[in-house]
């Protein structure tokens, strides 16, 4: 009985770090990435920890989504969006969801899929986190502007084709801060380890794979000389990859900004 | 030997310039429906070539050509929805051709 709060305290500590080695991730997640043809869309945007399936925060309104064509035409779907609750492993948070008609996307070609959310404000650490994020799709496997940067203050750049790469192989990609690549910038990769339930706006219970150690939550690394990352994909499923605190914006509302830079990568396994 | 040199060289140019896009070429081709009963094909390859120029057939459901059209500059060929079932072929080159059928094609 005298050990129990021993025990108490050694949980508690143990969920406290656990917790500070995850990662806040921008997720846009869709189903899958490479349609062999246009079908109608569902996508959501969860600001969470992908990893353990939550803690999820509040998103406020995103402030820019944008659909980019195979032919560049930029389609403005703000006003698409609408507002969820979204249910993860152990709260609920405001997030988005959007439906898109097959019309919308059935040119052949790559996608593009941009956001910019609302800083969110990490109260314990006292600044704002903003994560442009970026989501490449393709139809009917035409290539594409996979590759282009799109203009964002903070980018990925893909240095492979995001939506067509096999479990195990290698992953490349450039940070790029105003167009320019960002030597040595902080990158985190994350798994999303549980499956999104679309109905109902929610995480999947089970999670894919467990982590031997807290430190394998989020791979940390850096960027090479030249800004460009390198990464495993040895799961199948989604993953995030994030270059922290590149923007050139550093406050927001009088408090310390990091503007973040994310993209989502889709491995599959070799059937 | 010069000349000799000048075919080694050729051929490597040759293979280096035809050969990865030969296995890499693979012909993608979808169609759907337009409003005003307008039928609208794209067209292209795997590895970002241009389908422009190609032909692409429309059949009835006995093997008869009802319409014959080059893909235009944008890629795509439109053509008015036939009143019985059909189908419409992209043809890609040798091993690359496409059939769609009407039933498949859909808003």
């Amino acid at each position: 009985m005298t050990y129990k709060p021993l025990l108490h305290a050694v949980a508690a500590t143990t969920m406290c770090l656990a917790g500070s080695a995850q990662a806040h991730f921008q997720l846009l997640y869709i189903d899958d990435t490479a349609l062999p043809r246009a079908h109608p869309l569902e996508l959501a945007a969860v600001f969470t920890h992908p990893f353990s399936g939550g803690p999820t925060m509040a998103m406020g309104a995103p402030r820019m989504f944008t659909h980019i064509d195979p032919h560049g035409e930029r389609t403005d779907l703000l006003k698409a969006l609408r507002p969820v609750q979204w249910q993860s492993r152990d709260n609920q948070a405001s997030a988005y969801r959007l439906s898109l008609p097959r019309e919308a996307v059935r040119t052949l070609g790559d996608h593009t899929f941009l956001l910019e959310p609302e800083p969110y404000l990490e109260a314990e650490e006292g600044l704002y986190i903003q994560q442009f994020t970026k989501l490449v799709i393709n139809v009917g496997g035409v290539p594409g502007n996979w590759s282009e940067p799109q203009g964002l203050p903070v980018e990925i750049q893909p240095l492979g084709k995001p939506y067509a790469n096999w479990t195990g192989g290698v992953f490349r990609a450039r940070v790029l801060a105003d167009g320019k690549p960002v030597p040595f910038a902080k990158v985190e990769v994350e798994y999303l380890n549980n499956d999104l339930d679309l109905q109902r706006n929610a995480f999947g219970a089970n999670a894919h794979v467990r982590a031997p150690q807290a430190s394998f939550n989020v791979q940390s690394l850096y960027a090479d000389d030249l800004g460009i990352v390198t990464l495993g994909l040895p799961h199948a499923g989604w993953w995030g990859i994030a270059a922290l605190d590149i923007g050139s914006t550093k406050t927001y509302n009088g408090k310390t900004l990091s503007q973040d830079a994310v993209l989502w990568v889709q491995a599959t396994d070799m059937k | 030997m010069k000349l000799k040199q000048f075919q080694r060289c050729a051929l490597l140019a040759t293979t280096l310039l035809c050969g990865p896009a030969a296995l890499a070429h693979g012909p993608a081709f979808d169609c759907y429906l337009e409003r005003e009963g307008q039928v609208k094909c794209v067209a292209g390859f795997t590895d970002g070539s241009s389908a422009v120029g190609r032909k692409i057939l429309v059949r009835d459901l006995g093997g008869k050509v009802l319409l014959e059209g080059d893909v235009g500059p944008d890629s795509s060929f439109g053509f008015q929805v036939p009143q019985d079932p059909y189908s419409v072929t992209f043809l890609g080159g040798e091993g690359h051709e496409v059939t769609l059928q009407s039933a498949d094609i859909t808003p």
